[in-house]
């Protein structure tokens, strides 16, 4: 023990390659499952049972200015058809959308208003953290009401309760009735918790003052028939646009659990890679404590033989060299699980990611480091304590 | 205390196979201070070894106590190191970067028993040769003299019937050397069994019988006259 502690330097650097080597399994573990958690939560909030039918931009026509940038074809009425002609389609609901600068007081900011009825807030997964939800009476009466997400009670109230205040769109104001749960970063990296939420017959009337929709949510009956619905979606629509052979559809669909799928299906992919790299590191750092149990081994040969003379058994020099092998593996594994840990923790406090502490992954990093310490003292200890002391003492 | 009987050793040389022992046969009772003269290449320092259980013979016997240990498992053989021998090597060996109190401890850590009063122990080691004042200091801080008391005090802590020396005094000047004869006349006084092993005549002649060593047998095996035992006059 005296002699490793006698080289500091020597046993630091020999000990650093596995310390590394674990801390970076653990961090890249650490990361990559809690962006996994963070992911397997949007998809549930998300729904892997919903299909999004988004109106088509508008084909650009040359020279002519475009009135609406997208589709004027979808109605509400269009929701309710693929209902009844569906069966494999649960519930579907009409909204509509567009970017709203909103005010409070003296502040303001942009928003995504979006416009869609109760049966829509349930699709959507859309529940009130505080305050409520719209009912379909205030839906039915076009209340000026709101829901909104945090992104933008953080912009306009900062730390002030928003629910019972009024807000305004343009010189519309709104009361707003609740804050909405949070929900994160879509598939497509929209920020969902940026929007005010408010019922669809006040966004058609009161706001945008339109006839046409913009999206229709459908949710599918089970995830696994999603594909069948979204063709018999594609054939309803088709039929009610009267939309002939050849030409383009005037409106897209959009598969969630598909999008999701890839998503993760990537995010697993890039996993896979990163946590190979951190066990190439981990096996490299072995490697590094191999070599210096080698030297050390070689170097202290002489000792061996000495411990031999004065009445060391083979047992004995065997098992010194392995207790010595296996506190430092275990103290750099220790380290570097300790290392991994607080890197891990600082990363998901940065980024977007959750902090899930891998124990599996650190034991396993601690366990194959002990393990690779105590089998890489025993073997050339042995063969050193196999020399007759006097080969042994001659170097 | 030992017969040895016909031993032999031949090792390997690169290419060549030296024979460095060719059957040597020969007693030593209990009590003895025997040294053993030779050349540089007499064989001298490896039938030492094999006194010590350091080396095997090729062939003979060597009985250490009545036990021949030629057979005898890795145990045995060790227990015998540790308790029944004390060896003092040329080169010293001692632990670099340990304590001259903890160097004397070391052969404890394979007794078998509880080393609890190993310090103590060390402590009046380290007073027989008179190095009780030098006790925490690492051997480089040590003179070679020093370091050889160090090496005489490890190979006395665990009460050995039989104390081997494999040129003690030759990587000492001659002032170290005298002391360190005089501590091993002085333990061969107190009744100790020692084996000197040296090619200097004056080094030999303070023991109490001489054998000579030449090409791998015994050539001579004579008493030695006490007068000639005591320290020789100091040349300035």
């Amino acid at each position: 023990m005296q002699i490793l502690a006698a080289h500091p330097l020597r046993t630091a650097l020999s000990v650093s390659g596995l310390l590394i080597g674990v801390a970076a399994v653990i961090v890249m573990v650490a990361l990559s499952e809690g962006a996994e958690r963070r992911l397997l939560q949007r998809m549930q909030a998300m729904g892997t049972d919903l299909l999004v039918v988004n109106a088509a931009p508008a084909p650009r026509v040359a020279g002519r200015p475009r009135q609406v940038a997208i589709q004027t074809t979808l109605r509400a009425a269009d929701a309710a058809a693929i209902v009844e002609e569906n069966a494999l389609a649960r519930a579907a609901a009409p909204a509509v959308s567009r970017s709203a600068v909103v005010h409070w007081e003296r502040l303001n900011t942009t928003t995504t208003l979006l416009g869609t009825t109760t049966e829509g807030l349930r699709i959507r997964n859309i529940g009130a953290q505080s305050g409520r939800l719209f009912d379909d009476h205030e839906a039915g009466a076009q209340a000026r009401v709101t829901v909104i997400g945090r992104t933008v009670v953080r912009a306009l109230f900062g730390g002030v309760d928003p629910v019972g205040r009024l807000i305004r769109i343009g010189q519309v104001p709104f009361e707003v009735i609740g804050v909405a749960r949070p929900l994160g970063t879509d598939p497509g990296g929209t920020d969902m918790d940026d929007r005010m939420v408010i019922p669809l017959a006040t966004a058609m009337r009161r706001v945008l003052n339109v006839p046409y929709i913009h999206s229709i949510f459908v949710q599918g009956r089970s995830s696994a028939d999603l594909g069948e619905l979204e063709r018999q979606v594609h054939e309803t629509l088709r039929r009610r646009l009267d939309v002939r052979a050849g030409t383009p559809e005037p409106f897209l669909i959009q598969n969630q659990a598909v999008l999701l799928q890839t998503e993760r299906g990537t995010a697993s992919a890039m996993n896979r890679l990163a946590v190979s790299v951190a066990m190439l590191a981990l096996v490299l750092g072995g490697i590094g404590i191999v070599a210096v149990m080698l030297i050390s081994v070689r170097e202290r040969t002489r000792e061996i033989g000495l411990r031999r003379a004065l009445g060391a058994t083979r047992r004995d020099i065997r098992l010194q060299f392995v207790l010595e092998s296996t506190i430092l593996a275990a103290a750099g594994g220790g380290a570097g699980m300790v290392g991994g840990l607080v890197v891990a923790g600082a990363a998901a406090a940065v980024g977007p990611w959750d902090l899930v502490v891998p124990w599996s992954a650190a034991c396993a990093g601690f366990a194959a480091s002990a393990f690779l310490g105590l089998a890489v003292g025993a073997i050339p200890a042995s063969r050193a304590a196999r020399l007759e002391p006097i080969e042994a003492l001659r170097g | 205390m030992i017969e040895a009987e016909g031993l032999a050793r031949r090792y390997r040389k690169g290419p060549v196979v030296v024979e460095a022992l060719k059957g040597v046969t020969f007693g030593i009772r209990k009590g003895e201070f025997v040294a053993i003269m030779g050349r540089s290449g007499s064989g001298k320092s490896t039938l030492l070894n094999i006194l010590g259980l350091l080396d095997r013979p090729d062939s003979g016997s060597y009985r250490l106590q009545g036990v021949d240990l030629s057979r005898a498992d890795d145990d045995e053989v060790s227990a015998a190191r540790n308790r029944t021998i004390g060896f003092v090597f040329q080169q010293f060996h001692l632990l670099e970067r340990v304590s001259a109190l903890r160097n004397v401890m070391l052969p404890l850590l394979y007794s078998e028993e509880n080393a609890d009063a190993g310090a103590a122990r060390a402590e009046r080691a380290l007073q027989t040769v008179e190095l009780s004042h030098r006790a925490q200091h690492v051997p480089s801080e040590l003179s070679g003299g020093e370091q050889q008391r160090v090496a005489i005090a490890r190979a006395l802590i665990n009460d050995p019937a039989l104390i081997l020396a494999d040129e003690p005094t030759g990587n000492l000047d001659a002032e170290s050397s005298a002391g360190i004869l005089d501590i091993l006349r002085r333990l061969a006084d107190a009744g100790r069994t020692i084996v000197l092993v040296t090619h200097d005549r004056d080094v030999a002649a303070r023991a109490d019988r001489l054998l000579v060593l030449e090409d791998g047998r015994i050539t001579a095996d004579d008493t030695i006259p006490s007068s000639s035992r005591r320290r020789p006059a100091d040349v300035v």
